[in-house]
């Protein structure tokens, strides 16, 4: 089990109004650059929650690619496309089809979060962790699917170049 | 303090995600919520990975975050070429496969 003391409970406070309340900004703002500010205030938030959990490896990972790669490349998408106002979509009654799914979501939430809270029982206790245990993890139990993943990663790169691309000047159409 | 506001904040962000893909029209929100769904998991391995010492959770949310950067790639080059098809960023201008026009 976790044991916090009081630091860490505040530090645990202050980290959960950040992703809470970036994740509002990020789903309520019209301005799209606005939603990517709330969406890396989250990120990051989550990084500090990743190292208040004392998963140091976890954290520096969060920070380099989910902050450092994915949401600067959001960013940078926005800021390329560059959509003028009459290329946004039309959002008069956005508050209210927001509420609406709050409604109808928050039954979803309740069940989920006490569906989470007997998870653990139902898994047997191991010994504590550390980088060092995780490496060791990720290259004998684990590397097939790292190896996988590493295909996916390239394949997703050739897909995007192939999607992104202009069309080929071959292709009268 | 036990792990219970964690699960919580996972069950909240995931639901927020969930919120933001019903009720946005605009395709880089929709991207941002799906982002923000699979980083909840992302958190709630962690949890689980402190919670029981176990450090395969670890290991699966590590890989998780490669998948998320798989997923970040592919969908912004489709929004970059929907938005150069149809010069709109509009979710419901995207029909040709609905029966419904």
């Amino acid at each position: 089990m976790l044991d916090f003391n009081t630091l860490e409970t505040i530090v645990f406070s202050i980290l959960t109004l950040f992703m809470v309340g970036g994740s509002l900004v990020m789903i309520t703002s019209k301005q799209t650059i606005f939603s990517a500010f709330g969406f890396l205030l989250a990120m990051i938030a989550l990084g500090g929650m990743f190292a208040l959990l004392n998963n140091r490896f976890l954290s520096i990972a969060q920070i380099m690619v989910s902050v450092g790669a994915i949401v600067i490349l959001s960013m940078l998408t926005i800021l390329t496309v560059n959509a003028k106002e009459e290329n946004m979509p039309e959002e008069k009654n956005k508050f209210i089809l927001i509420s609406i799914s709050a409604i109808i979501v928050s039954p979803f939430t309740f069940l989920l979060y006490k569906a989470l809270t007997t998870l653990p029982e139902h898994f047997t206790k191991m010994q504590t962790i550390n980088s060092k245990v995780i490496g060791s993890l990720l290259f004998s139990e684990w590397v097939l699917p790292f190896e996988i993943l590493s295909i996916l990663l390239m394949s997703a790169m050739l897909g995007a170049i192939i999607i992104a691309k202009d069309k080929l000047k071959g292709e009268n159409s | 303090m036990s792990a219970d506001p964690f699960f919580l904040l996972v069950a909240i962000l995931f639901s927020i995600g969930l919120i933001g893909v019903a009720s946005r029209k605009n395709l880089f929100v929709v991207y941002m919520s799906i982002e923000l769904m699979l980083s909840s998991v992302n958190l709630l391995l962690a949890t689980l990975s402190q919670v029981l010492g176990d450090a395969n959770a670890s290991v699966i949310a590590l890989l998780l975050i490669g998948v998320i950067a798989a997923e970040a790639a592919l969908f912004l080059a489709i929004i970059t070429h929907l938005y150069r098809e149809k010069r709109t960023l509009d979710s419901d201008k995207f029909k040709n496969l609905s029966k419904v026009k």
